[in-house]
């Protein structure tokens, strides 16, 4: 188990990371989700060891090891842009964490050998073994990084940005490829990712970060469904806002009484958040009306850009593609099924 | 995509390409072939004696102790100042940057000077040298010092962008799976640098050897004693010796081609100098 308790970082003025409290569970699948500069990187650095926080600590296991470098933490590491050694085959690559070992405990050149070998059967890329790096197409790269960290055993497995350079078709592939390796290899994994869709995905748990804060800690499912900020729902999924005015649990929009419960309690202006799929066509003159400006097929259903209310904000709606898509330019109506009210300070934070 | 140029400027091409060939035979190759034959010019044997002459000995083997000195001190200065310019963020960096590229600001022989205000007789240090007994200034001490002044830009400057666009992940990477500091250098960061450090390392070898100025101002011109090679060519140049004279140059002439040679085909078969480094 891995724990961070009030970890603080900042670099010259600026607070990379601020009072982070975060349990990683063993076996767990964790993503590190956010924009850029929300320090997610930097966290996951923490963790390994290669950057230190000014306050705080890490543990592993209950044991202290804030101070610990790299080395002695027993973390594989996947670096962004693979790091591989240039100079070196994807054998000896993948056989580098044993070979500089202290020769007590170095296994003999053959042995490092085959256990590369296996390694590299376990990433499938048997046969690939000879050569170097740059005869790689970056999704082979990506598995050889994978396997060179696997090599020393760690007990934990930190990725950072893993698909980020890599295509969306391999993207996919390698991704449940992935996920089956952590449960076969009982890894405790922690990722690092700018892409909301990748985190839902993959991850058992999703800790969201903004701007050195964390946002939320939930499931996919929680963070998708009921995101606790307008930050997370914003973030997480596509969304539409409309600016509304929230009086006694209900809320108007350009003076449109939108018929969803407001959970929390509070008068003033607020933001409503909708997805797309949560809305149904209504009547004219029932719900919102919506002037269409563009339409195209999104998988099962038509997804219809517009503006809300002839001129007001734009928000994009899905419907079902059974039916003829609306033409551009005409009006049509609907009724928002499933929502989420935010303060407007919320906004502004 | 010459073919597609108009008649016009493939002219004015003709016409640049043929400027710069006379200029650089004019200023380059004309003085090459004449420091040749001018030391041929009484034949190979009289050649070969002016080299085997004892003074011209003591000075090659200056030339070379020199080297031998200054050039692994500079490989030294130049790892730590590229890496720590590359891979640690601190105060002063960029000050310290433009401290390394002062020697190439300076002329060498204020690089000279500097030493003989330092350690000569009525210097700072030279009382002091005096009464213990070590003598810099007109001995070998101070001709490796200014030597090594001059020279210590080469390897860092090559070093340090290269370095600075390899960035620190394959470090951290190797650190990360439990090396050393020390193995992490040995087999990630050399090799990664080894052919700029072998581009630096030849150019300031051919700067060791062909300095003139520094050195002149601290050797005092002791023959066979504290002369390096050119300082040895000027001396026989002065005595209207002219074959001896050009004799030694042709090496020091020689040893210029090789490192033109050896730098070419560095940069062909390694694409080095155009931003990559394999």
């Amino acid at each position: 188990m891995i724990s961070l308790h009030n970890i603080s970082k900042s670099f010259g003025a600026f607070a990379a990371l601020h009072d982070i409290d975060l349990t990683v569970r063993d076996g767990e699948f964790l993503a590190l989700l956010g924009p850029s500069g929300s320090g997610k990187t930097t966290l996951l650095r923490i963790i390994a060891g290669l950057a230190f926080p000014d306050e705080g600590h890490v543990r592993f296991n209950g044991e202290d090891v804030t101070d610990l470098p790299v080395a002695e933490r027993k973390v594989g590491f996947v670096f962004q842009q693979y790091a591989l050694f240039k100079h070196m085959t994807v054998l000896d690559n993948i056989g580098f964490g044993l070979s500089v070992r202290r020769r007590a405990q170095r296994p003999a050149k053959s042995k490092i050998r085959a256990r590369a070998r296996e390694l590299l059967d376990l990433v499938q890329l048997d046969g690939l073994g000879d050569r170097y790096p740059a005869q790689l197409s970056g999704g082979q790269q990506q598995r050889v990084a994978l396997a060179r960290a696997l090599a020393v055993e760690p007990q934990l497995l930190l990725l950072d940005e893993p698909f980020g350079a890599l295509d969306a078709k391999v993207r996919k592939e390698l991704r449940r490829w992935l996920r089956q390796l952590h449960e076969q290899m009982r890894l405790t994994s922690i990722f690092v990712t700018h892409d909301q869709e990748e985190a839902l995905e993959l991850a058992d748990r999703v800790v969201v970060l903004n701007r050195g804060v964390i946002e939320q800690i939930g499931t996919p499912e929680e963070v998708y469904m009921a995101p606790r900020s307008g930050f997370v729902s914003g973030f997480v999924g596509d969304c539409n806002s409309l600016p509304v005015t929230v009086r006694g649990n209900r809320a108007q929009f350009d003076g449109i009484t939108i018929d969803v419960p407001v959970e929390r309690s509070f008068d003033g202006p607020a933001r409503l958040d909708f997805r797309p799929h949560d809305v149904a066509p209504s009547e004219r003159d029932v719900g919102l009306p919506l002037q269409v400006s563009g339409v195209y097929r999104r998988g099962g259903s038509w997804r219809v850009e517009g503006s809300v209310n002839g001129s007001g904000p734009l928000a994009e709606i899905d419907l079902d593609a059974d039916h003829a898509p609306p033409q551009i330019g005409s009006r049509l109506a609907f009724t928002i099924t499933r929502a989420r009210v935010f303060p407007i300070e919320e906004r502004a934070r | 995509m010459s073919a597609r140029l108009p008649h016009r400027s493939a002219r004015a091409r003709r016409a640049l390409i043929a400027l710069a060939l006379a200029f650089i035979g004019f200023f380059l190759v004309l003085p090459l072939v004449a420091v040749f034959a001018e030391a041929l010019a009484k034949g190979l044997a009289t050649y070969g004696t002016a080299l085997v002459e004892p003074d011209a000995v003591s000075a090659i083997k200056l030339t070379l102790l020199v080297a031998a000195i200054s050039v692994p001190l500079n490989v030294v200065f130049g790892l730590c100042a590229a890496w720590a310019v590359a891979k640690f963020d601190f105060r002063g960096k960029s000050v310290l940057v433009t401290l390394i590229d002062l020697p190439f600001s300076v002329s060498p022989v204020v690089a000279g000077l500097v030493y003989v205000l330092l350690f000569g007789a009525q210097g700072w240090f030279g009382p002091w040298l005096v009464d213990h007994g070590v003598r810099i200034i007109f001995a070998v001490p101070g001709i490796v010092l200014a030597t090594i002044l001059v020279t210590f830009p080469f390897v860092a400057r090559e070093l340090i962008p290269l370095m600075q666009e390899q960035g620190r992940a394959d470090e951290e990477a190797a650190l990360a799976l439990g090396a050393t500091g020390f193995k992490t250098f040995l087999r990630v960061t050399l090799p990664n640098i080894r052919w700029g450090l072998l581009y630096g390392v030849l150019l300031c070898n051919a700067r060791a050897m062909g300095e003139f100025g520094a050195v002149s101002v601290v050797s005092g011109h002791l023959r066979g004693l504290t002369n390096t090679m050119p300082l040895h060519v000027e001396i026989l140049y002065n005595e209207y010796n002219f074959v001896a004279a050009f004799a030694v140059a042709s090496l020091l002439a020689l040893l210029a081609l090789v490192t033109l040679v050896l730098k070419t085909s560095l940069e062909w078969k390694f694409g080095y100098g155009r931003g990559s480094a394999k």
